[in-house]
Order: structure tokens, then sequence, then C-alpha cells
């Protein structure tokens, strides 16, 4: 490791710094780029969706910066596209066989049952290898035992517990993911407790009675307006949205509480730690709002939407940053040079539709 | 042209501050501390050229330089740069908000349908024997029991059905009726793809006093599969899935909302175009046969009928059935085309 080089940079002070984390993409630009790639997208049938998707990924990417220093989306339209066209023929077989011969496609839903877990382990492995910051890639160190245990295995097991043992396998899941990343040689460590996942579980169950209560009162004054008592299916489309609305709210609600808890415990030893201080309120308004922005827009705001999200997400977010994080190596681009990982390339891709 | 940035080293997390000079062939990076070194355009590799970011150059040994302009691109020509310009092309823009609703459109209630249209057409019977048994013991096991009718209405529905067959000069061993008693079809009748044709006890007891309406029934379901309309429902069903999760793989959450609904539709318009078809194929063959296309209208009236007294049952012939009233109309006043 060039030490002299360290000091070269900056005098580093003993102390982290803190740095908050930078967005500075914008809702016209990006709105402009998201509609060109998607009329791309369509004119060739669906094969440019590969050069849209690194394009909207570098977007975001290259606008969130930490003390200065921007991130990157490495991978290339090409690896994009062999995984989608890999995705695509198992989901057009999957939809062929289901519609045409169902039992084919029972066998084939067993069959991917034990596939899902690798399936997992390289999408995770391929993106987090295809961020950058500097000039370090992060990456992905699971294996497919833990995978299975914790995603097919133990949700499988909870249902006889009636999901009450959930928010203990969410947890697990969790971190799984988390401590099995790398940033160059340096993992990530997160310590979850599952107390608080119970604690955001109930919140959220609390709200979803909550809720339902109170759009079950409003369904009943809603049916008494002879008006709409007439038309069944406007007051079942009602209620339809309302569902989707409570959908959005509680998945909002879930997501900014588990993110500060795991942000807020997990650091690269000696490197970095992260801090996350994501209003619940604030973040469930927002996505709340870009849900129905999005809807009644008929789509055209969700380049907004996203950006505006980003930023929210962004400026919750800090990083204290050790003086020894000058230390990082890359690990990843060393390896590259093997030939069994070049072998290995061929499936150095990430298997989805999205 | 000089610019300033960050020159990273390979490998690694730390970088120095360096300028950056441009001449046509070659780009120097020098800075105060000693450095400058010369490097031919063409052996640096070049990132993406995205709005509001700059253009970041990998230089062959894996070291990477960033510039502070946000705005720098080191190559105006590039394949890249000029996607970048399309990007912001504000005609551009315009065009993919008008056009890309369109082209969907089309490429979803025309193109796809007429693709799968035509390539259920050329699947051998082997293949369609296959698809028909196969769902037939998925529905057999799921939702049909056997026949509770008595034997004289077992026999009189077959002597219709075999006459039926040979007026037709259809094959035997291809075209087969079964009888079966069933609470989630309620009174109905369907086809599957091999040309067996499946009549409930509720449909036969229904129409017990109405051979030649239950003759209609019957013509209308070989309608179904003479046209192979299960086959091709199913092909135009795989090939809007895989269309949309392709075009649409990007956008999460909501818009599955939106396509879910925008699926139903579809189908609901394509089983709707293929009920008329079978209607006409009924109609015309009735007429061809020497009986009545009113015998249609009847067994659609006294289908409906059992509307109000059943609903539960009866909603569900009619929810792929729709707008009977039209349909017996459409019977009523049939002619030879």
């Amino acid at each position: 490791m060039d030490l002299q080089s360290v000091n070269h940079i900056e005098n580093a002070a003993p102390k982290a710094q803190r740095h908050t984390v930078q967005f500075s993409g914008d809702a016209a630009s990006y709105f402009s780029l998201w509609a060109v790639n998607i009329l791309f997208t369509i004119l060739t049938l669906g094969i440019y969706s590969a050069w849209a998707t690194v394009r909207n990924k570098q977007y975001f990417y290259g606008h969130t910066s930490i003390d200065g220093h921007r991130f990157d989306y490495l991978a290339t339209p090409i690896q994009i596209l062999k995984g989608r066209i890999l995705a695509a023929m198992c989901f057009t077989f999957y939809i062929v066989s289901s519609s045409y011969f169902p039992l084919i496609a029972a066998l084939f839903l067993f069959i991917w049952m034990f596939a899902v877990p690798w399936v997992i382990n390289q999408g995770l492995r391929f993106n987090l290898r295809m961020t950058r910051y500097r000039n370090v890639q992060f990456s992905f160190a699971g294996n497919y035992k833990d995978a299975f245990i914790n995603f097919i295995v133990l949700p499988f097991l909870s249902i006889f517990t009636l999901y009450l043992a959930m928010p203990w396998v969410l947890k697990r899941i969790d971190t799984y993911i988390h401590n099995n990343i790398f940033y160059g040689d340096k993992k990530l460590t997160v310590q979850l407790t599952t107390s608080e996942y119970f604690r955001i579980a109930f919140a959220c169950l609390f709200t979803v009675v909550g809720v339902a209560i109170v759009i079950g009162v409003f369904t009943v004054v809603l049916g008494s307006i002879d008006d709409l008592a007439q038309q069944p299916q406007l007051l079942g489309g009602i209620i339809v949205l309302f569902n989707f609305l409570m959908i959005t709210v509680v998945a909002g609600m879930y997501q900014a509480m588990i993110r500060n808890h795991i942000f807020n415990n997990a650091q690269f030893e000696q490197v970095a730690r992260f801090e996350s201080n994501l209003a619940t309120v604030d973040y469930v308004v927002l996505v709340f709002t870009n849900a129905l922005a999005i809807v009644c827009s008929l789509g055209l705001a969700l380049p907004w939407a996203k950006v505006r999200k980003a930023k929210m997400l962004a400026a919750a977010t800090s990083v204290c940053v050790y003086p020894s994080a000058e230390h990082v190596i890359n690990v990843q681009l060393e390896s590259q040079s093997s030939f069994a990982e070049e072998a290995a390339n061929v499936f150095d891709i990430d298997i989805s539709l999205t | 042209m000089k610019t300033t940035g960050r020159l990273y080293h390979a490998h690694s997390n730390t970088f120095i501050y360096c300028e950056l000079s441009l001449s046509d062939e070659c780009v120097v990076f020098s800075n105060d501390e000693g450095l400058h070194e010369r490097l031919p355009k063409p052996r640096l590799v070049l990132g993406m050229a995205i709005k509001g970011q700059a253009q970041d150059i990998t230089l062959p040994d894996g070291r990477r330089f960033l510039c502070d302009d946000k705005t720098f691109r080191l190559n105006q020509h590039s394949t890249s740069s000029f996607i970048e310009r399309s990007e912001q092309h504000k005609g551009l823009v315009i065009g993919a908000i008008f056009f890309c609703p369109l082209l969907l459109y089309w490429l979803f209630f025309i193109a796809i349908p007429h693709v799968a249209a035509s390539s259920a057409g050329h699947l051998p019977q082997s293949v369609i024997e296959t698809i028909g048994q196969q769902s037939m013991t998925l529905i057999e096991k799921a939702a049909l029991e056997p026949t509770q009718l008595d034997e004289q209405k077992v026999a009189n529905a077959e002597r219709i059905w075999l006459e039926l067959i040979n007026q037709l000069q259809l094959n035997e061993q291809k075209y087969r009726l079964g009888f079966y008693q069933s609470e989630f079809f309620g009174a109905n009748a369907f086809a599957l793809p091999h040309g067996q044709i499946v009549v409930t006890d509720d449909l036969i007891l229904k129409l017990a006093d109405y051979d030649d309406a239950f003759r209609a029934v019957l013509l209308h379901e070989i309608g179904h599969v003479e046209h192979r309309h299960s086959v091709k429902i199913a092909a135009q069903t795989a090939g809007t899935t895989v269309a949309l999760a392709i075009v649409f793989g990007d956008l999460q959450g909501i818009v599955d909302l939106a396509l879910g609904v925008g699926t139903a539709i579809m189908q609901q318009q394509f089983s709707q175009g293929m009920e008329r078809q079978a209607d006409d194929y009924a109609l015309s063959n009735l007429l061809k046969l020497g009986y009545k296309p009113e015998h249609f209208a009847t067994a659609l009236e006294i289908i409906s009928q059992g509307t109000d007294d059943d609903s539960q049952s009866w909603s569900k012939y009619l929810s792929t059935h729709p707008h009977v009233k039209s349909r017996i109309e459409k019977a009523r006043t049939y002619k030879h085309p």
C-alpha cells in the first residue's frame, strides 16, 4: 500500500470527516434523457433497453457524490443485454408453458425455486461490482447455501409461525446482504437488532389497521351517497385505489425506518460509517405524492418522482470518513486479470429484466 | 485547451490534482509536483457522456482522470456524445411523448395480436394435442366432477353431438364431448384446443327440452376449436406479457398496476372478437345444415334468463360472453352472408 501518497494528498486530520451525500441531478434533464431512451427502446423493440438501463443508472450514480467524489456505474450495455436475453428466455419459457403446458410450468417453478438464491447472489454480485467510488469497486461475497437458507428456507418456515417470525427473517436477509458487501478489500459490518425489526413491523401493522378503519368509515359514508351506490364499479375502483395507496404508505414507512436502522449500524471498519436520519413522515408523504403524481400524469411524472426521491434520500444520508480510508485498494481489478475470472465472465451478468 | 481535475491512482482510493492539456493527437497530464505525462488519445478509454457529468478518462494503466468541469467532453464527435445530444434534443423529447403511446398501441393492439394469431395457426396438431391434454388434466383435477345425469339425458346429448359431427364431416377421433358436474363453471360449455368439448350437467338440464338450442351451443364451441381460439389467446397473452416485461422492465411498482389493467382490457377485447367469430361459425353452419339461426338466440336467452335467480353461476358465463342482447339480436336477424 502506498502510504506516502496518503500524506501527499491530504494532511489527513485524525478525526473522521462527516459528509452529507449530494445529489446534483434535476428533473428537467432527467426527464428528457428518460423520454428519449424509452422512445429508442420501443423503436428497437426492446433491444436498446440495455443501453437505456446503463444510461439511466449512470445518471443517478454519477450525480450522487460524497466529499466531491462521484459514483460510477460500470456495466456495459452488452453485459446487460446478455442478462436480459437470458432472463427473457426463462420468462418466455415460463409464460408460454404456463399458458400452454401447465404441468411443465409447475415443474419449472419447482426447479426455479432452487435457482432463485443463485440468481439473487448473481444480481447482488454484479451490481456491486459495477459500482465504483473513486477508483475502487464494491463487491459481494455471499454464497449459495446462506442465500438458500435466508431467501427460501426461513421465509417458508415462517409460514408455520403464522408469519410471526417474519421480522426476524427479514433481519436475517438484510444482515446476509449487507454483511457480505465489500468496498475494495474492506468488509461492511452491520449490527442489526431483532427487537428493532419487530418494533418496525408492529408500527406498520398498526398503521395498516388504522388506515383500514379510516377507509372503512369512508366507504360507508360514500356508500350512503345514492349516486355512488348505484355505481358499484366506481365504488370498487375507489376501494382498489385506496388499497394501492395504503400499500404505498406502509411500504414507504417500512423502508424509511429499516433504512435508518441499517445505515446507522453499518460501517466499513476503519474506513467509514454511515448515518441516515430519514424522517418517516416526510418519506411517506414523498412516496405517496410521487405515486399520485405518476398515476395522474399517466407515467410522465416518473422522472420527476425519481429525482425527488433521490434528493431526499441523499440529503438524509451522511458518511463519516476516517483518515485511513485512503488505504482501501481495489481487489476487483487485480483478480480480473486471471484467466479463470475471464471464463467466469461469461456469466458475469445480472439475470433480471429490471 | 487546458483544464483541471483529479487523477485517481490505479486500483486505489487516492488521487492527485492535476492539469490536462489537449492537443489534436495527445493529452498531457501535469502538475506542480513533477507530473508530466503525454498519452496518445487512442489509448484512452472514455466514459459515458451524461448531462451534468464530466466524461471520465481511464488511462491504460488503470488510473482515471475526472475533470472538474462538468461539461467536459474529450471527443465531441463520439457516439456517446451523439446519444447525449439526442437525449437533450427538444424535438426528440416532444416526439417521444407523442409517439411512445402511439407505438405502444400499435405494438400491443396490432402487431402482437397479429403475430400471435398467425403463429398459433402454424402450430402442428401434435403440439396442440399435448397442450389440450395437459390443460384438461389440470381443469379436471381442479373444477370437474363425474357427471350425475341419468343415462337417457347423456345418450340424447351424445346423439345430437354425433349427428352434428357427421353432418359437418369432422374427425370423430379429434372431436370429443365430455359430461361433467361442476360447481365452479355452473351452466357452461367450453372447448379445449385439441377438440375436447366439455358441457356441464347444469347446462344439459337447462337445455333439456331444447335440442336445437343445445346443438347451437355445440356449434359455437366447435367454432372456437376450428378457429384455434384458445391457442391464439394464449399466444397473445404470452407475447404481450413478455413484451411488456422487456419494454417496461425499467419502470417498477406503479406501472405493474397499470399493466395489469391494460392486459385485462386487451384480453377482454381479444376474447370478444373471438366470441363473435364463434357465433358466426355457429350461425352460418346452422343455416347450412338446414337449422335455424334463431336456435342460437334461444340458447342465449335460456342461459341468460338464469341471471336473476342464480346469479352466482350464470355471471361467470356472461362475463366471458358479453353483450348477450346484441348477440341474440344478431342470431335473430342472421341471413346467409
